[in-house]
């Protein structure tokens, strides 16, 4: 009798702790995967309007891609080049120059609550002028693509051979808010080696090392 | 519900008898294994579950602004100049990612021609060291610069009133801005003095050079140019003035081949064995006293000098005979203007009678230069006598002390001490709190190498610059900043070395070019630049009566030799972890320092390997372990100096904690113990030979640390039994002789079926086939690639407990074998790495597959699929093969930054090997892609054999009959380790050539 009561015990402790996990079921993933992470960031960068909508290419803000391990995350002042000028979107710039063409007044710069942070963080005051009291502070970015410690990845030998930025982080122009599109699992990596063994990178013939040492030293 | 569960059982407190039989008759109550078990389960489930949500958020911080033509990630090379001592070798720092990471020989560099000894690589842990002083210290306690600077001013300024001496300590420093800043500083007092200390200096050099030549200089020796070498103790591959420089330049003429089998003589006289002893082609067993006797008749037989007055014969010394002298006359005169000869003796009439021989076979000017000569030892013993007699008459009103520790590393401390005391003002530049720098009103310490501008003048003709690789980690300054301040020049270093450089380097560039701002960018980015300097000629008279000294040689005692060990040159690099866990190349004892005495002392003392004795003469004792070393004199004990640096506690608890670790250095002392009280001065002269030494057992025991615990390949009977009788095959020797006869001499006759094959030949090796090749005959065994392969691959520091308990992680050891006994000594080295079996051992045993071939030829590791079976290690026949027992210390995070981020930092339980730097092939890789190419020739450099000072490994494709290594392959030396047992790897050696008579030796083994 006791040994059923132990037993309902035990069942019961992990039914509960199975519905406590069940909350987030949606998040559940075989463990280490981390598919769809989809992390709120400290800026609602959108890929879709950047990469997709302007068409600016993958390399124009990771600058490293194609000469480093690391695609790089871009760094303030590469914003800014674009974002010096562009503070707005252009239906609030033009709605303000209106509203200044209407009040007869130059129209005051308009700066989007987003952008406002981008500023904030590279300690630029409203009309763009560095701050004395705020340095240049970096963004602290919520990371979606990370592989374990003992996986060395290199962007570089990817991109030289071909490998569209797509073949792996998905369809980035079209997300608004980026995530993890691929599983970024070793099975994945080494089918897509195997792959392009046979098929080539397009139309290129390449050769893709299914070494343990190719990614792991 | 209502019997509560009986809690004694639960908890496991001991329950009362009849507790336990009561529980074990009520089954219902029973906790039993199946429960357990079911509980066990039900938890597991839980957790597995867990681990399927979200990992915890993580940030990536990219730079706020990107600096130019930076690329995250890239290694990027600097050129900078090393000062791990005063040699001055060339330096590629390897940056990346804004932090300096790896030391690399500069290829260009007229000195170093890219090697880097074991010092010069272990540089970025030194910088990232989280002891190092961060900031001036006052009285002992942190302060501003500004009040120290406001101290110094003021107390230098009651100084120069008043007129009293001020007296400036450093270490030899070849820069040519400092100089002319401390003629400065120094111009400002009335007696203002500085003053050259060397720990180990070349003092007697220098002062019989003044005698014979006129002009107090130490000569450039050109080992390159030499045909015929005798040293006297003189350690030049090893330790002596410049070793990376005379390793290279000795390398030169000792590689002989099928169509030049020639190659230099090289004869050695020591008491006791060092790296330079063990690579000569005839070694001699002699006291220090006995280099004088000897070098009187060798002068007298090739009429240099007539025999001094009171010269013992030479029978009185050991195993150096008349005909031994006969020959090594004629060598010489053989040679004449391609010899050289060598001494490092502190005693004058030694180093008189080497010039004099040098002079009579018309040496000057080809092997040694002295018209450009050497300024890496600038040291004089008188003049460091004569500030030690001042701070005792307290002369000295303010002590400004850099690089050495007037404390620790000099004899009678206790007199230094009062004078200290005495003087006004006291300041060192020590970086860490050194025994000068506790009791010195300020502490200004220095930046490091890495953090700093700094120019050198390592010999005549040649400048070199170094620049900066990294901010200060801490508020420190440089020597030269600091003494330009005081000497009211606020400018830093950089603007004043440049200054400098336009003013006095620059105009006498041999390239000055038009544009000084280009000249200035191309030594930058060059590193060195090399200068017209009018040859200073110094003319040979013959010195006068010889003056023997007056030693008596006292019948009774020991004569204690104090030398310099490879990896710890200098007590100022005693904080350095890696070069304290190093093993010495020639006892291979890592940490602590020890008594160093020949097995026939050992035996007559009645003590053995760990045996504490206590050393004793007149007022000092020292107490230290044996360690017993074949090949040392009878009557000569060896302790290196430089240890017992206070400080060094911090290394107690360096290994790994677990129940039964024992910390590296007990009851929070020093590592080792420091020998200096026994260094004597002798006149004017400090000694590193002290006579007359007493041994006394303790009883107790300290074991010391070793990496070898067997010095011969003979086997013990109940295996030689079985037909054979040593393993000398192994490391592969023979004479020059015995070569010229039969290039492939020395092969030993053991049957070898190419086409013994375990696996069919489905894996053909049809891109790259990666292969090294380490040529035994110019391995020195220095060191230099066990801490360039310890930087590169981030191997831990395993702390004294677990190199003791053979645990060591090094990827490559040095091996060092020793044949036949104490006169006649046959001594070989060999480095040791994965040897990359094509039939590997390894692979066949792994339950797991973690350690599989790649279709380049290289056995991998791959640490993440290892589940630490240990079987691959136990299967390896070279045991190379390293097994992570702990989770080594990686808790600071300032000395983190000293890891590689391109190579894993392995975890407790995986097993770990040589990559052959896969981490560098797969990087050239890209690049070469980039190109659109395969790798090329030159690549790839291996960590090991980028830094070789001799030159000795080479890595390459062997599938390229182009490469270097595919070419060396077929020379006849070479060859590869149990060759017999199929293994194929891909790593081969070339066999050792002595340039002695005779055919080859023992090879053993014959099946």
């Amino acid at each position: 009798m006791r040994e059923r009561v132990i037993t309902l015990a035990l069942l019961m402790g992990l039914f509960f702790g199975v519905l406590v996990l069940a909350m987030g079921a949606r998040e559940w993933r075989s463990p280490g995967n981390q598919q769809g992470y989809a992390p709120e960031q400290p800026i609602a960068f959108s890929h879709r309007l950047h990469a997709g909508e302007l068409s600016i290419d993958c390399q124009f803000c990771h600058v490293a891609a194609d000469n480093s391990r690391y695609a790089g995350i871009p760094t303030s002042d590469i914003c800014f080049k674009c974002h010096k000028f562009v503070t707005a979107s252009f239906a609030a710039v033009m709605d303000e120059r209106k509203k200044a063409a209407k009040e007869k007044r130059e129209p005051a710069p308009v700066v989007s609550a987003e952008l406002k942070k981008l500023y904030d963080m590279m300690g630029l005051d409203d009309q763009l002028k560095p701050q004395d009291s705020t340095g240049l502070k970096p963004i602290p970015w919520v990371r979606i693509h990370e592989l374990p410690d003992h996986v060395l990845f290199n962007h570089q030998a990817h991109v030289q051979a071909g490998v569209a930025c797509q073949r792996c982080h998905g369809p980035v122009e079209t997300f608004e808010r980026m995530y993890q599109y691929e599983t970024l699992s070793m099975g994945w990596c080494v089918n897509c080696h195997r792959e392009v063994n046979r098929t080539g990178v397009s139309g290129k013939a390449v050769h893709a090392s299914i070494d343990c040492a190719a990614c792991h030293y | 519900m209502n019997d509560k569960p009986d809690r004694t059982r639960v908890t496991g407190e001991p329950p009362g008898a009849e507790t336990v039989s009561a529980a074990a008759h009520d089954s219902r109550w029973q906790f039993d294994r199946r429960r357990f078990l079911e509980a066990a389960g039900f938890s597991l489930s839980l957790t597995a579950v867990t681990a399927c949500t979200r990992r915890p958020v993580q940030h990536a911080m990219p730079l706020g602004e990107m600096p130019d033509s930076f690329a995250p990630g890239k290694l990027v090379s600097y050129a900078a100049t090393c000062n791990g001592c005063p040699a001055g070798c060339g330096l590629l720092v390897g940056v990346r990612d804004g932090r300096p990471l790896k030391m690399e020989g500069m290829p260009e560099h007229p000195l170093s021609r890219g090697g880097l000894c074991a010092v010069g690589q272990a540089l970025p842990i030194a910088l990232y060291d989280r002891h190092r002083l961060d900031g001036p210290l006052r009285r002992g306690k942190p302060a501003q610069w500004e009040s120290i600077d406001r101290a110094v001013l003021q107390e230098l300024q009651a100084i120069r009133e008043s007129g009293g001496a001020v007296r400036l300590v450093t270490g030899t420093r070849t820069s040519p801005t400092l100089a002319a800043i401390i003629s400065a500083f120094l111009g400002q007092f009335k007696d203002g003095k500085h003053v050259v200390v060397d720990p180990v200096s070349c003092s007697s050099i220098r002062a019989a050079h003044h005698s014979t030549h006129g002009a107090s200089r130490l000569p450039r020796y050109r080992f390159d140019r030499a045909a015929v070498i005798v040293s006297f103790g003189a350690d030049f591959l090893g330790t002596w003035i410049s070793p990376v420089e005379y390793a290279a330049a000795w390398r030169q003429q000792r590689i002989p081949t099928v169509e030049q089998p020639q190659m230099s003589y090289h004869a050695h006289f020591e008491p006791q064995l060092t790296v330079t002893g063990s690579k000569a082609d005839r070694r001699y067993r002699v006291t220090p006293q006995d280099y004088t006797t000897i070098l009187a008749h060798l002068a007298k037989r090739l009429g240099a000098l007539p025999l001094p007055k009171n010269m013992p014969s030479l029978d009185s010394v050991g195993s150096f005979t008349a005909g031994d002298l006969k020959t090594l006359a004629r060598r010489l005169q053989r040679a004449k203007g391609a010899s050289l000869v060598v001494c490092d003796s502190q005693d004058l009439v030694a180093q008189q009678l080497v010039n004099a021989i040098n002079e009579q076979l018309g040496n000057y000017g080809k092997t040694l230069e002295l018209d450009r000569p050497s300024f890496q030892r600038q040291g004089e013993d008188a003049a460091l006598a004569d500030l030690l007699d001042e701070l005792e008459e307290g002369v000295v009103a303010a002590l400004l002390v850099a690089d050495v520790d007037l404390l620790h590393d000099l004899p009678e401390s206790s007199r230094i001490r009062k004078g200290l005391k005495k003087a006004q003002l006291v300041v060192s530049f020590a970086d860490h709190l050194n025994e000068t720098a506790r009791v010195a009103h300020c502490v200004c310490p220095e930046s490091h190498l890495l953090e700093s501008w700094n120019d050198f003048h390592p010999v005549g003709g040649l400048v070199s610059l170094s620049q900066p690789t990294i901010r200060p980690l801490g508020k420190t300054r440089t020597l030269l900043e600091c003494l330009a301040r005081w000497s009211g020049s606020a400018s830093d270093d950089r603007t004043l070395i440049r200054q400098h450089w336009e003013k006095a380097i620059r105009p006498r560039a041999t390239d000055p070019g038009a544009d000084p701002v280009a000249f200035w960018d191309n030594a930058v980015q060059l590193g060195f630049v090399e200068i017209e300097e009018s040859p200073q000629p110094a003319g040979y008279s013959a010195p006068g009566q010889l003056e023997l000294a007056s030693v008596s040689r006292p019948d009774e005692g020991y004569t204690v030799l104090l030398y310099a060990k490879t990896g710890m040159p200098e007590s100022r690099h005693a904080h350095n972890p890696w070069l304290q866990e190093l093993p010495d190349p020639v006892t291979k004892v890592s940490w602590d320092n020890y008594v160093c005495m020949g097995p026939s002392t050992a035996e007559e003392l009645g003590v053995g390997e760990g045996d504490i004795v206590e050393l004793s003469v007149d007022d000092v004792k020292l107490e230290l372990p044996v360690y017993v070393l074949p090949g040392q004199h009878d009557r000569v004990l060896g302790v290196a100096l430089a240890y017992g640096c206070p400080g060094t506690e911090r290394f107690a608890q360096v290994g790994p904690s677990w129940l039964e670790a024992r910390p590296t250095v007990p009851n929070g002392r020093p590592v080792g113990r420091n020998a200096a009280p026994l260094l004597n001065w002798q006149g004017k002269s400090l000694q590193r030979v002290r006579h007359g030494v007493s041994v006394r057992k303790t009883g107790r025991r300290r074991p010391l640390a070793v990496t070898q615990l067997y010095h011969s390949l003979k086997l013990p009977e109940s295996i030689a039994a079985y037909g054979a009788p040593d393993r000398s095959d192994i490391v592969q020797s023979t004479t020059l002789e015995a070569f010229r006869a039969d290039p492939e001499s020395g092969k030993p006759e053991v049957h070898v079926d190419a086409n013994l094959d375990l696996w069919p030949p489905d894996h053909p090796k049809s891109g790259h086939a990666w292969g090294l090749l380490v040529d035994l005959n110019a391995c020195t065994g220095c060191s230099a690639c066990v801490i360039a392969c310890q930087s590169e691959n981030n191997i831990p520091v395993v702390g004294w407990d677990e190199v003791r308990r053979q645990r060591e992680m090094y990827w490559m050891r040095i091996d060092r074998y020793m044949q036949g006994e104490d006169d006649d000594l046959d001594v070989r080295v060999q480095p040791v790495m994965c040897q990359h079996c094509d039939h590997a051992p390894c692979e066949t045993v792994c339950p797991v597959l973690a350690t599989v071939h790649s279709e380049e030829g290289l056995n991998q590791q791959a640490y993440n699929r290892c589940v630490g079976t240990r079987y691959c290690a136990n299967n390896c026949p070279f045991k190379v093969r390293r097994f992570n027992w702990f989770n080594y210390r990686h808790d600071s995070d300032r000395e983190n930054l000293a890891l590689n981020p391109d190579v894993v930092v392995r975890t407790r339980g995986v097993m770990e090997k040589c990559s052959m730097c896969v981490q560098r092939i797969e990087a050239a890789r890209v690049e070469a892609k980039k190109e659109g190419r395969a790798i090329a020739e030159g690549d790839v450099q291996v960590a090991c054999q980028q830094s070789c000072p001799a030159q000795a490994i080479v890595f390459g494709d062997l599938n390229d009959p182009k490469s270097r290594i595919s070419q060396l392959a077929k020379d006849p030396r070479q060859y590869r380790m149990l060759e017999e047992y199929g293994f194929q790897t891909n790593v081969g050696y070339r066999r050792i050539v002595r340039n002695r008579e005779g055919g080859a030796e023992s090879t053993g083994h014959h099946s």
